[in-house]
């Protein structure tokens, strides 16, 4: 599970070369190959009333995004980097999906959704359909001006929370390929008020024993490969808590499985991974279960 | 049947340019979409000329011409590089690839920036093939 290949996902306003380059510490854990994508989304170009298909639009589109990825490509080939590039017109999640299969990449990088709460709540943000559908780890990166913390090395300090998912495991994996690139890290799980209602201090305590027993678990693995690694039992509602972590241990990312939920399931029950992606202030590195 | 030359280029409307030139002159084009076709169809066909992009989807321009010049069965095939990418990045690229840890490869023939115009193209074109 090497991260070789990265496919970086960008409409230029909300992830530019800076971004890019705080990942490039990735080099240390075999990234070679980047591969640029900019979708030109089909209303943009597409038979417009009276005017039919814009195609000099669409070549004005596809030129300004060349121009910049030429531009990106050559800082990258000078470091002896290997570069792709796919303009596309099309609908975003599907060309990001093709693109990733053609191109076999290890991770998609995307910049936060910019979708309306109704807009989103209805045809369901990129993000959402993304994890749905990839089979590939998606980082959902945060720009400087969004938000109030500084992501120079995204890797340096991940915060992974744990549910103890297949995808959460599989999330364990992923991280271990990063030793190279991960000072340290916090490894938390939420326990949800429901598990403890009902329930005595002692039961209380008991299940935080446990789970930072298992958690501790998750940590030696970490530690055997050099990677300093901290446990941490939080209780109450995963959303919040997982955003409470990541700053109290001034994290640089937040790593989660994503659900496996149904589109439908996650569009209207909504699911932790999701909403962390959207609105967490930290980028968020979510890997998807296993798919067949 | 005219001298074989090979575009490899993403661009359908460059390959489209290209290969009417080299129609016009008399060559018999090849075409391919990015690095891998293109290596692949240089072994099947063995072109007597390649027109080469750089900045492509799967293989760029960089590795597949590194590949070329680094193989003894090939390395005799002339290029042209045809690209948007700047000719001393593509040197500085091959001079990166070289120090960790690759062969030395020559620099390419000719070297044209994009665009470029049809008699600028053929007249590179000729110099090699004739």
């Amino acid at each position: 599970m090497d991260i070789k290949k990265l496919l970086f996902v960008t409409k230029f306003e909300e992830l530019g070369f800076d971004a890019l380059q705080s990942l490039l510490s990735l080099r240390k854990a075999s990234l070679n190959h980047v591969v640029f994508v900019n979708v030109i989304e089909r209303d943009r170009v597409a038979m417009h009333r009276g005017a039919g298909y814009l195609k000099e639009e669409e070549i004005r589109l596809r030129e300004t995004a060349n121009i910049r990825f030429i531009d990106w490509a050559e800082d990258l080939f000078e470091m002896g980097m290997e570069v792709g590039v796919y303009i596309v017109v099309g609908s975003m999640v599907s060309e990001v999906i093709k693109a990733a299969k053609k191109e076999e990449s290890d991770l998609i990088v995307i910049g936060r959704p910019h979708k309306g709460v109704l807009e989103t709540l209805y045809s369901g943000s990129d993000v959402t359909e993304l994890l749905r559908r990839a089979a590939t780890p998606v980082l959902v990166y945060k720009q400087l001006s969004e938000t109030t913390i500084s992501i120079e090395k995204p890797f340096e300090k991940p915060l992974l929370a744990i549910d103890w998912s297949p995808a959460s495991l599989r999330a364990v994996e992923y991280l271990k390929v990063l030793k190279d690139v991960i000072n340290e890290i916090h490894i938390i799980h939420v326990v949800s008020q429901k598990e403890l209602k009902g329930t005595s201090a002692m039961e209380i305590q008991s299940i935080r024993k446990k789970t930072r027993k298992k958690l501790d678990k998750i940590c030696d693995i970490f530690e055997e490969i050099g990677v300093k690694a901290d446990a941490h039992v939080y209780i109450g509602n995963a959303e919040q808590e997982i955003e409470k972590a990541a700053r109290e241990h001034q994290a640089s990312m937040i790593v989660l499985g994503s659900s496996g939920k149904t589109a439908w399931v996650e569009r209207w029950l909504g699911s932790t991974p999701q909403s962390i992606a959207e609105d967490s202030i930290y980028p968020t590195l979510l890997i998807p279960f296993e798919k067949k | 049947m005219g001298k074989k030359v090979l575009v490899v280029d993403d661009d359908p409307d460059v390959r489209l340019f290209s290969v009417t030139v080299l129609e016009e002159h008399g060559y018999t084009p090849l075409e391919a979409a990015n690095g891998e076709e293109g290596l692949k169809l240089i072994k099947e066909r063995k072109p007597d000329l390649i027109i080469l992009d750089v900045l492509m989807p799967r293989q760029s321009g960089i590795r597949l011409y590194r590949e070329l010049k680094t193989d003894k069965a090939l390395k005799n095939i002339k290029v042209i590089i045809l690209s948007g990418i700047a000719k001393k990045t593509f040197l500085r690229s091959q001079k990166a690839l070289t120090e960790f840890g690759g062969k030395e490869v020559p620099e390419p023939e000719i070297y044209l920036e994009k665009p470029v115009e049809p008699d600028e193209l053929a007249e590179t074109i000729k110099k090699f093939l004739g």
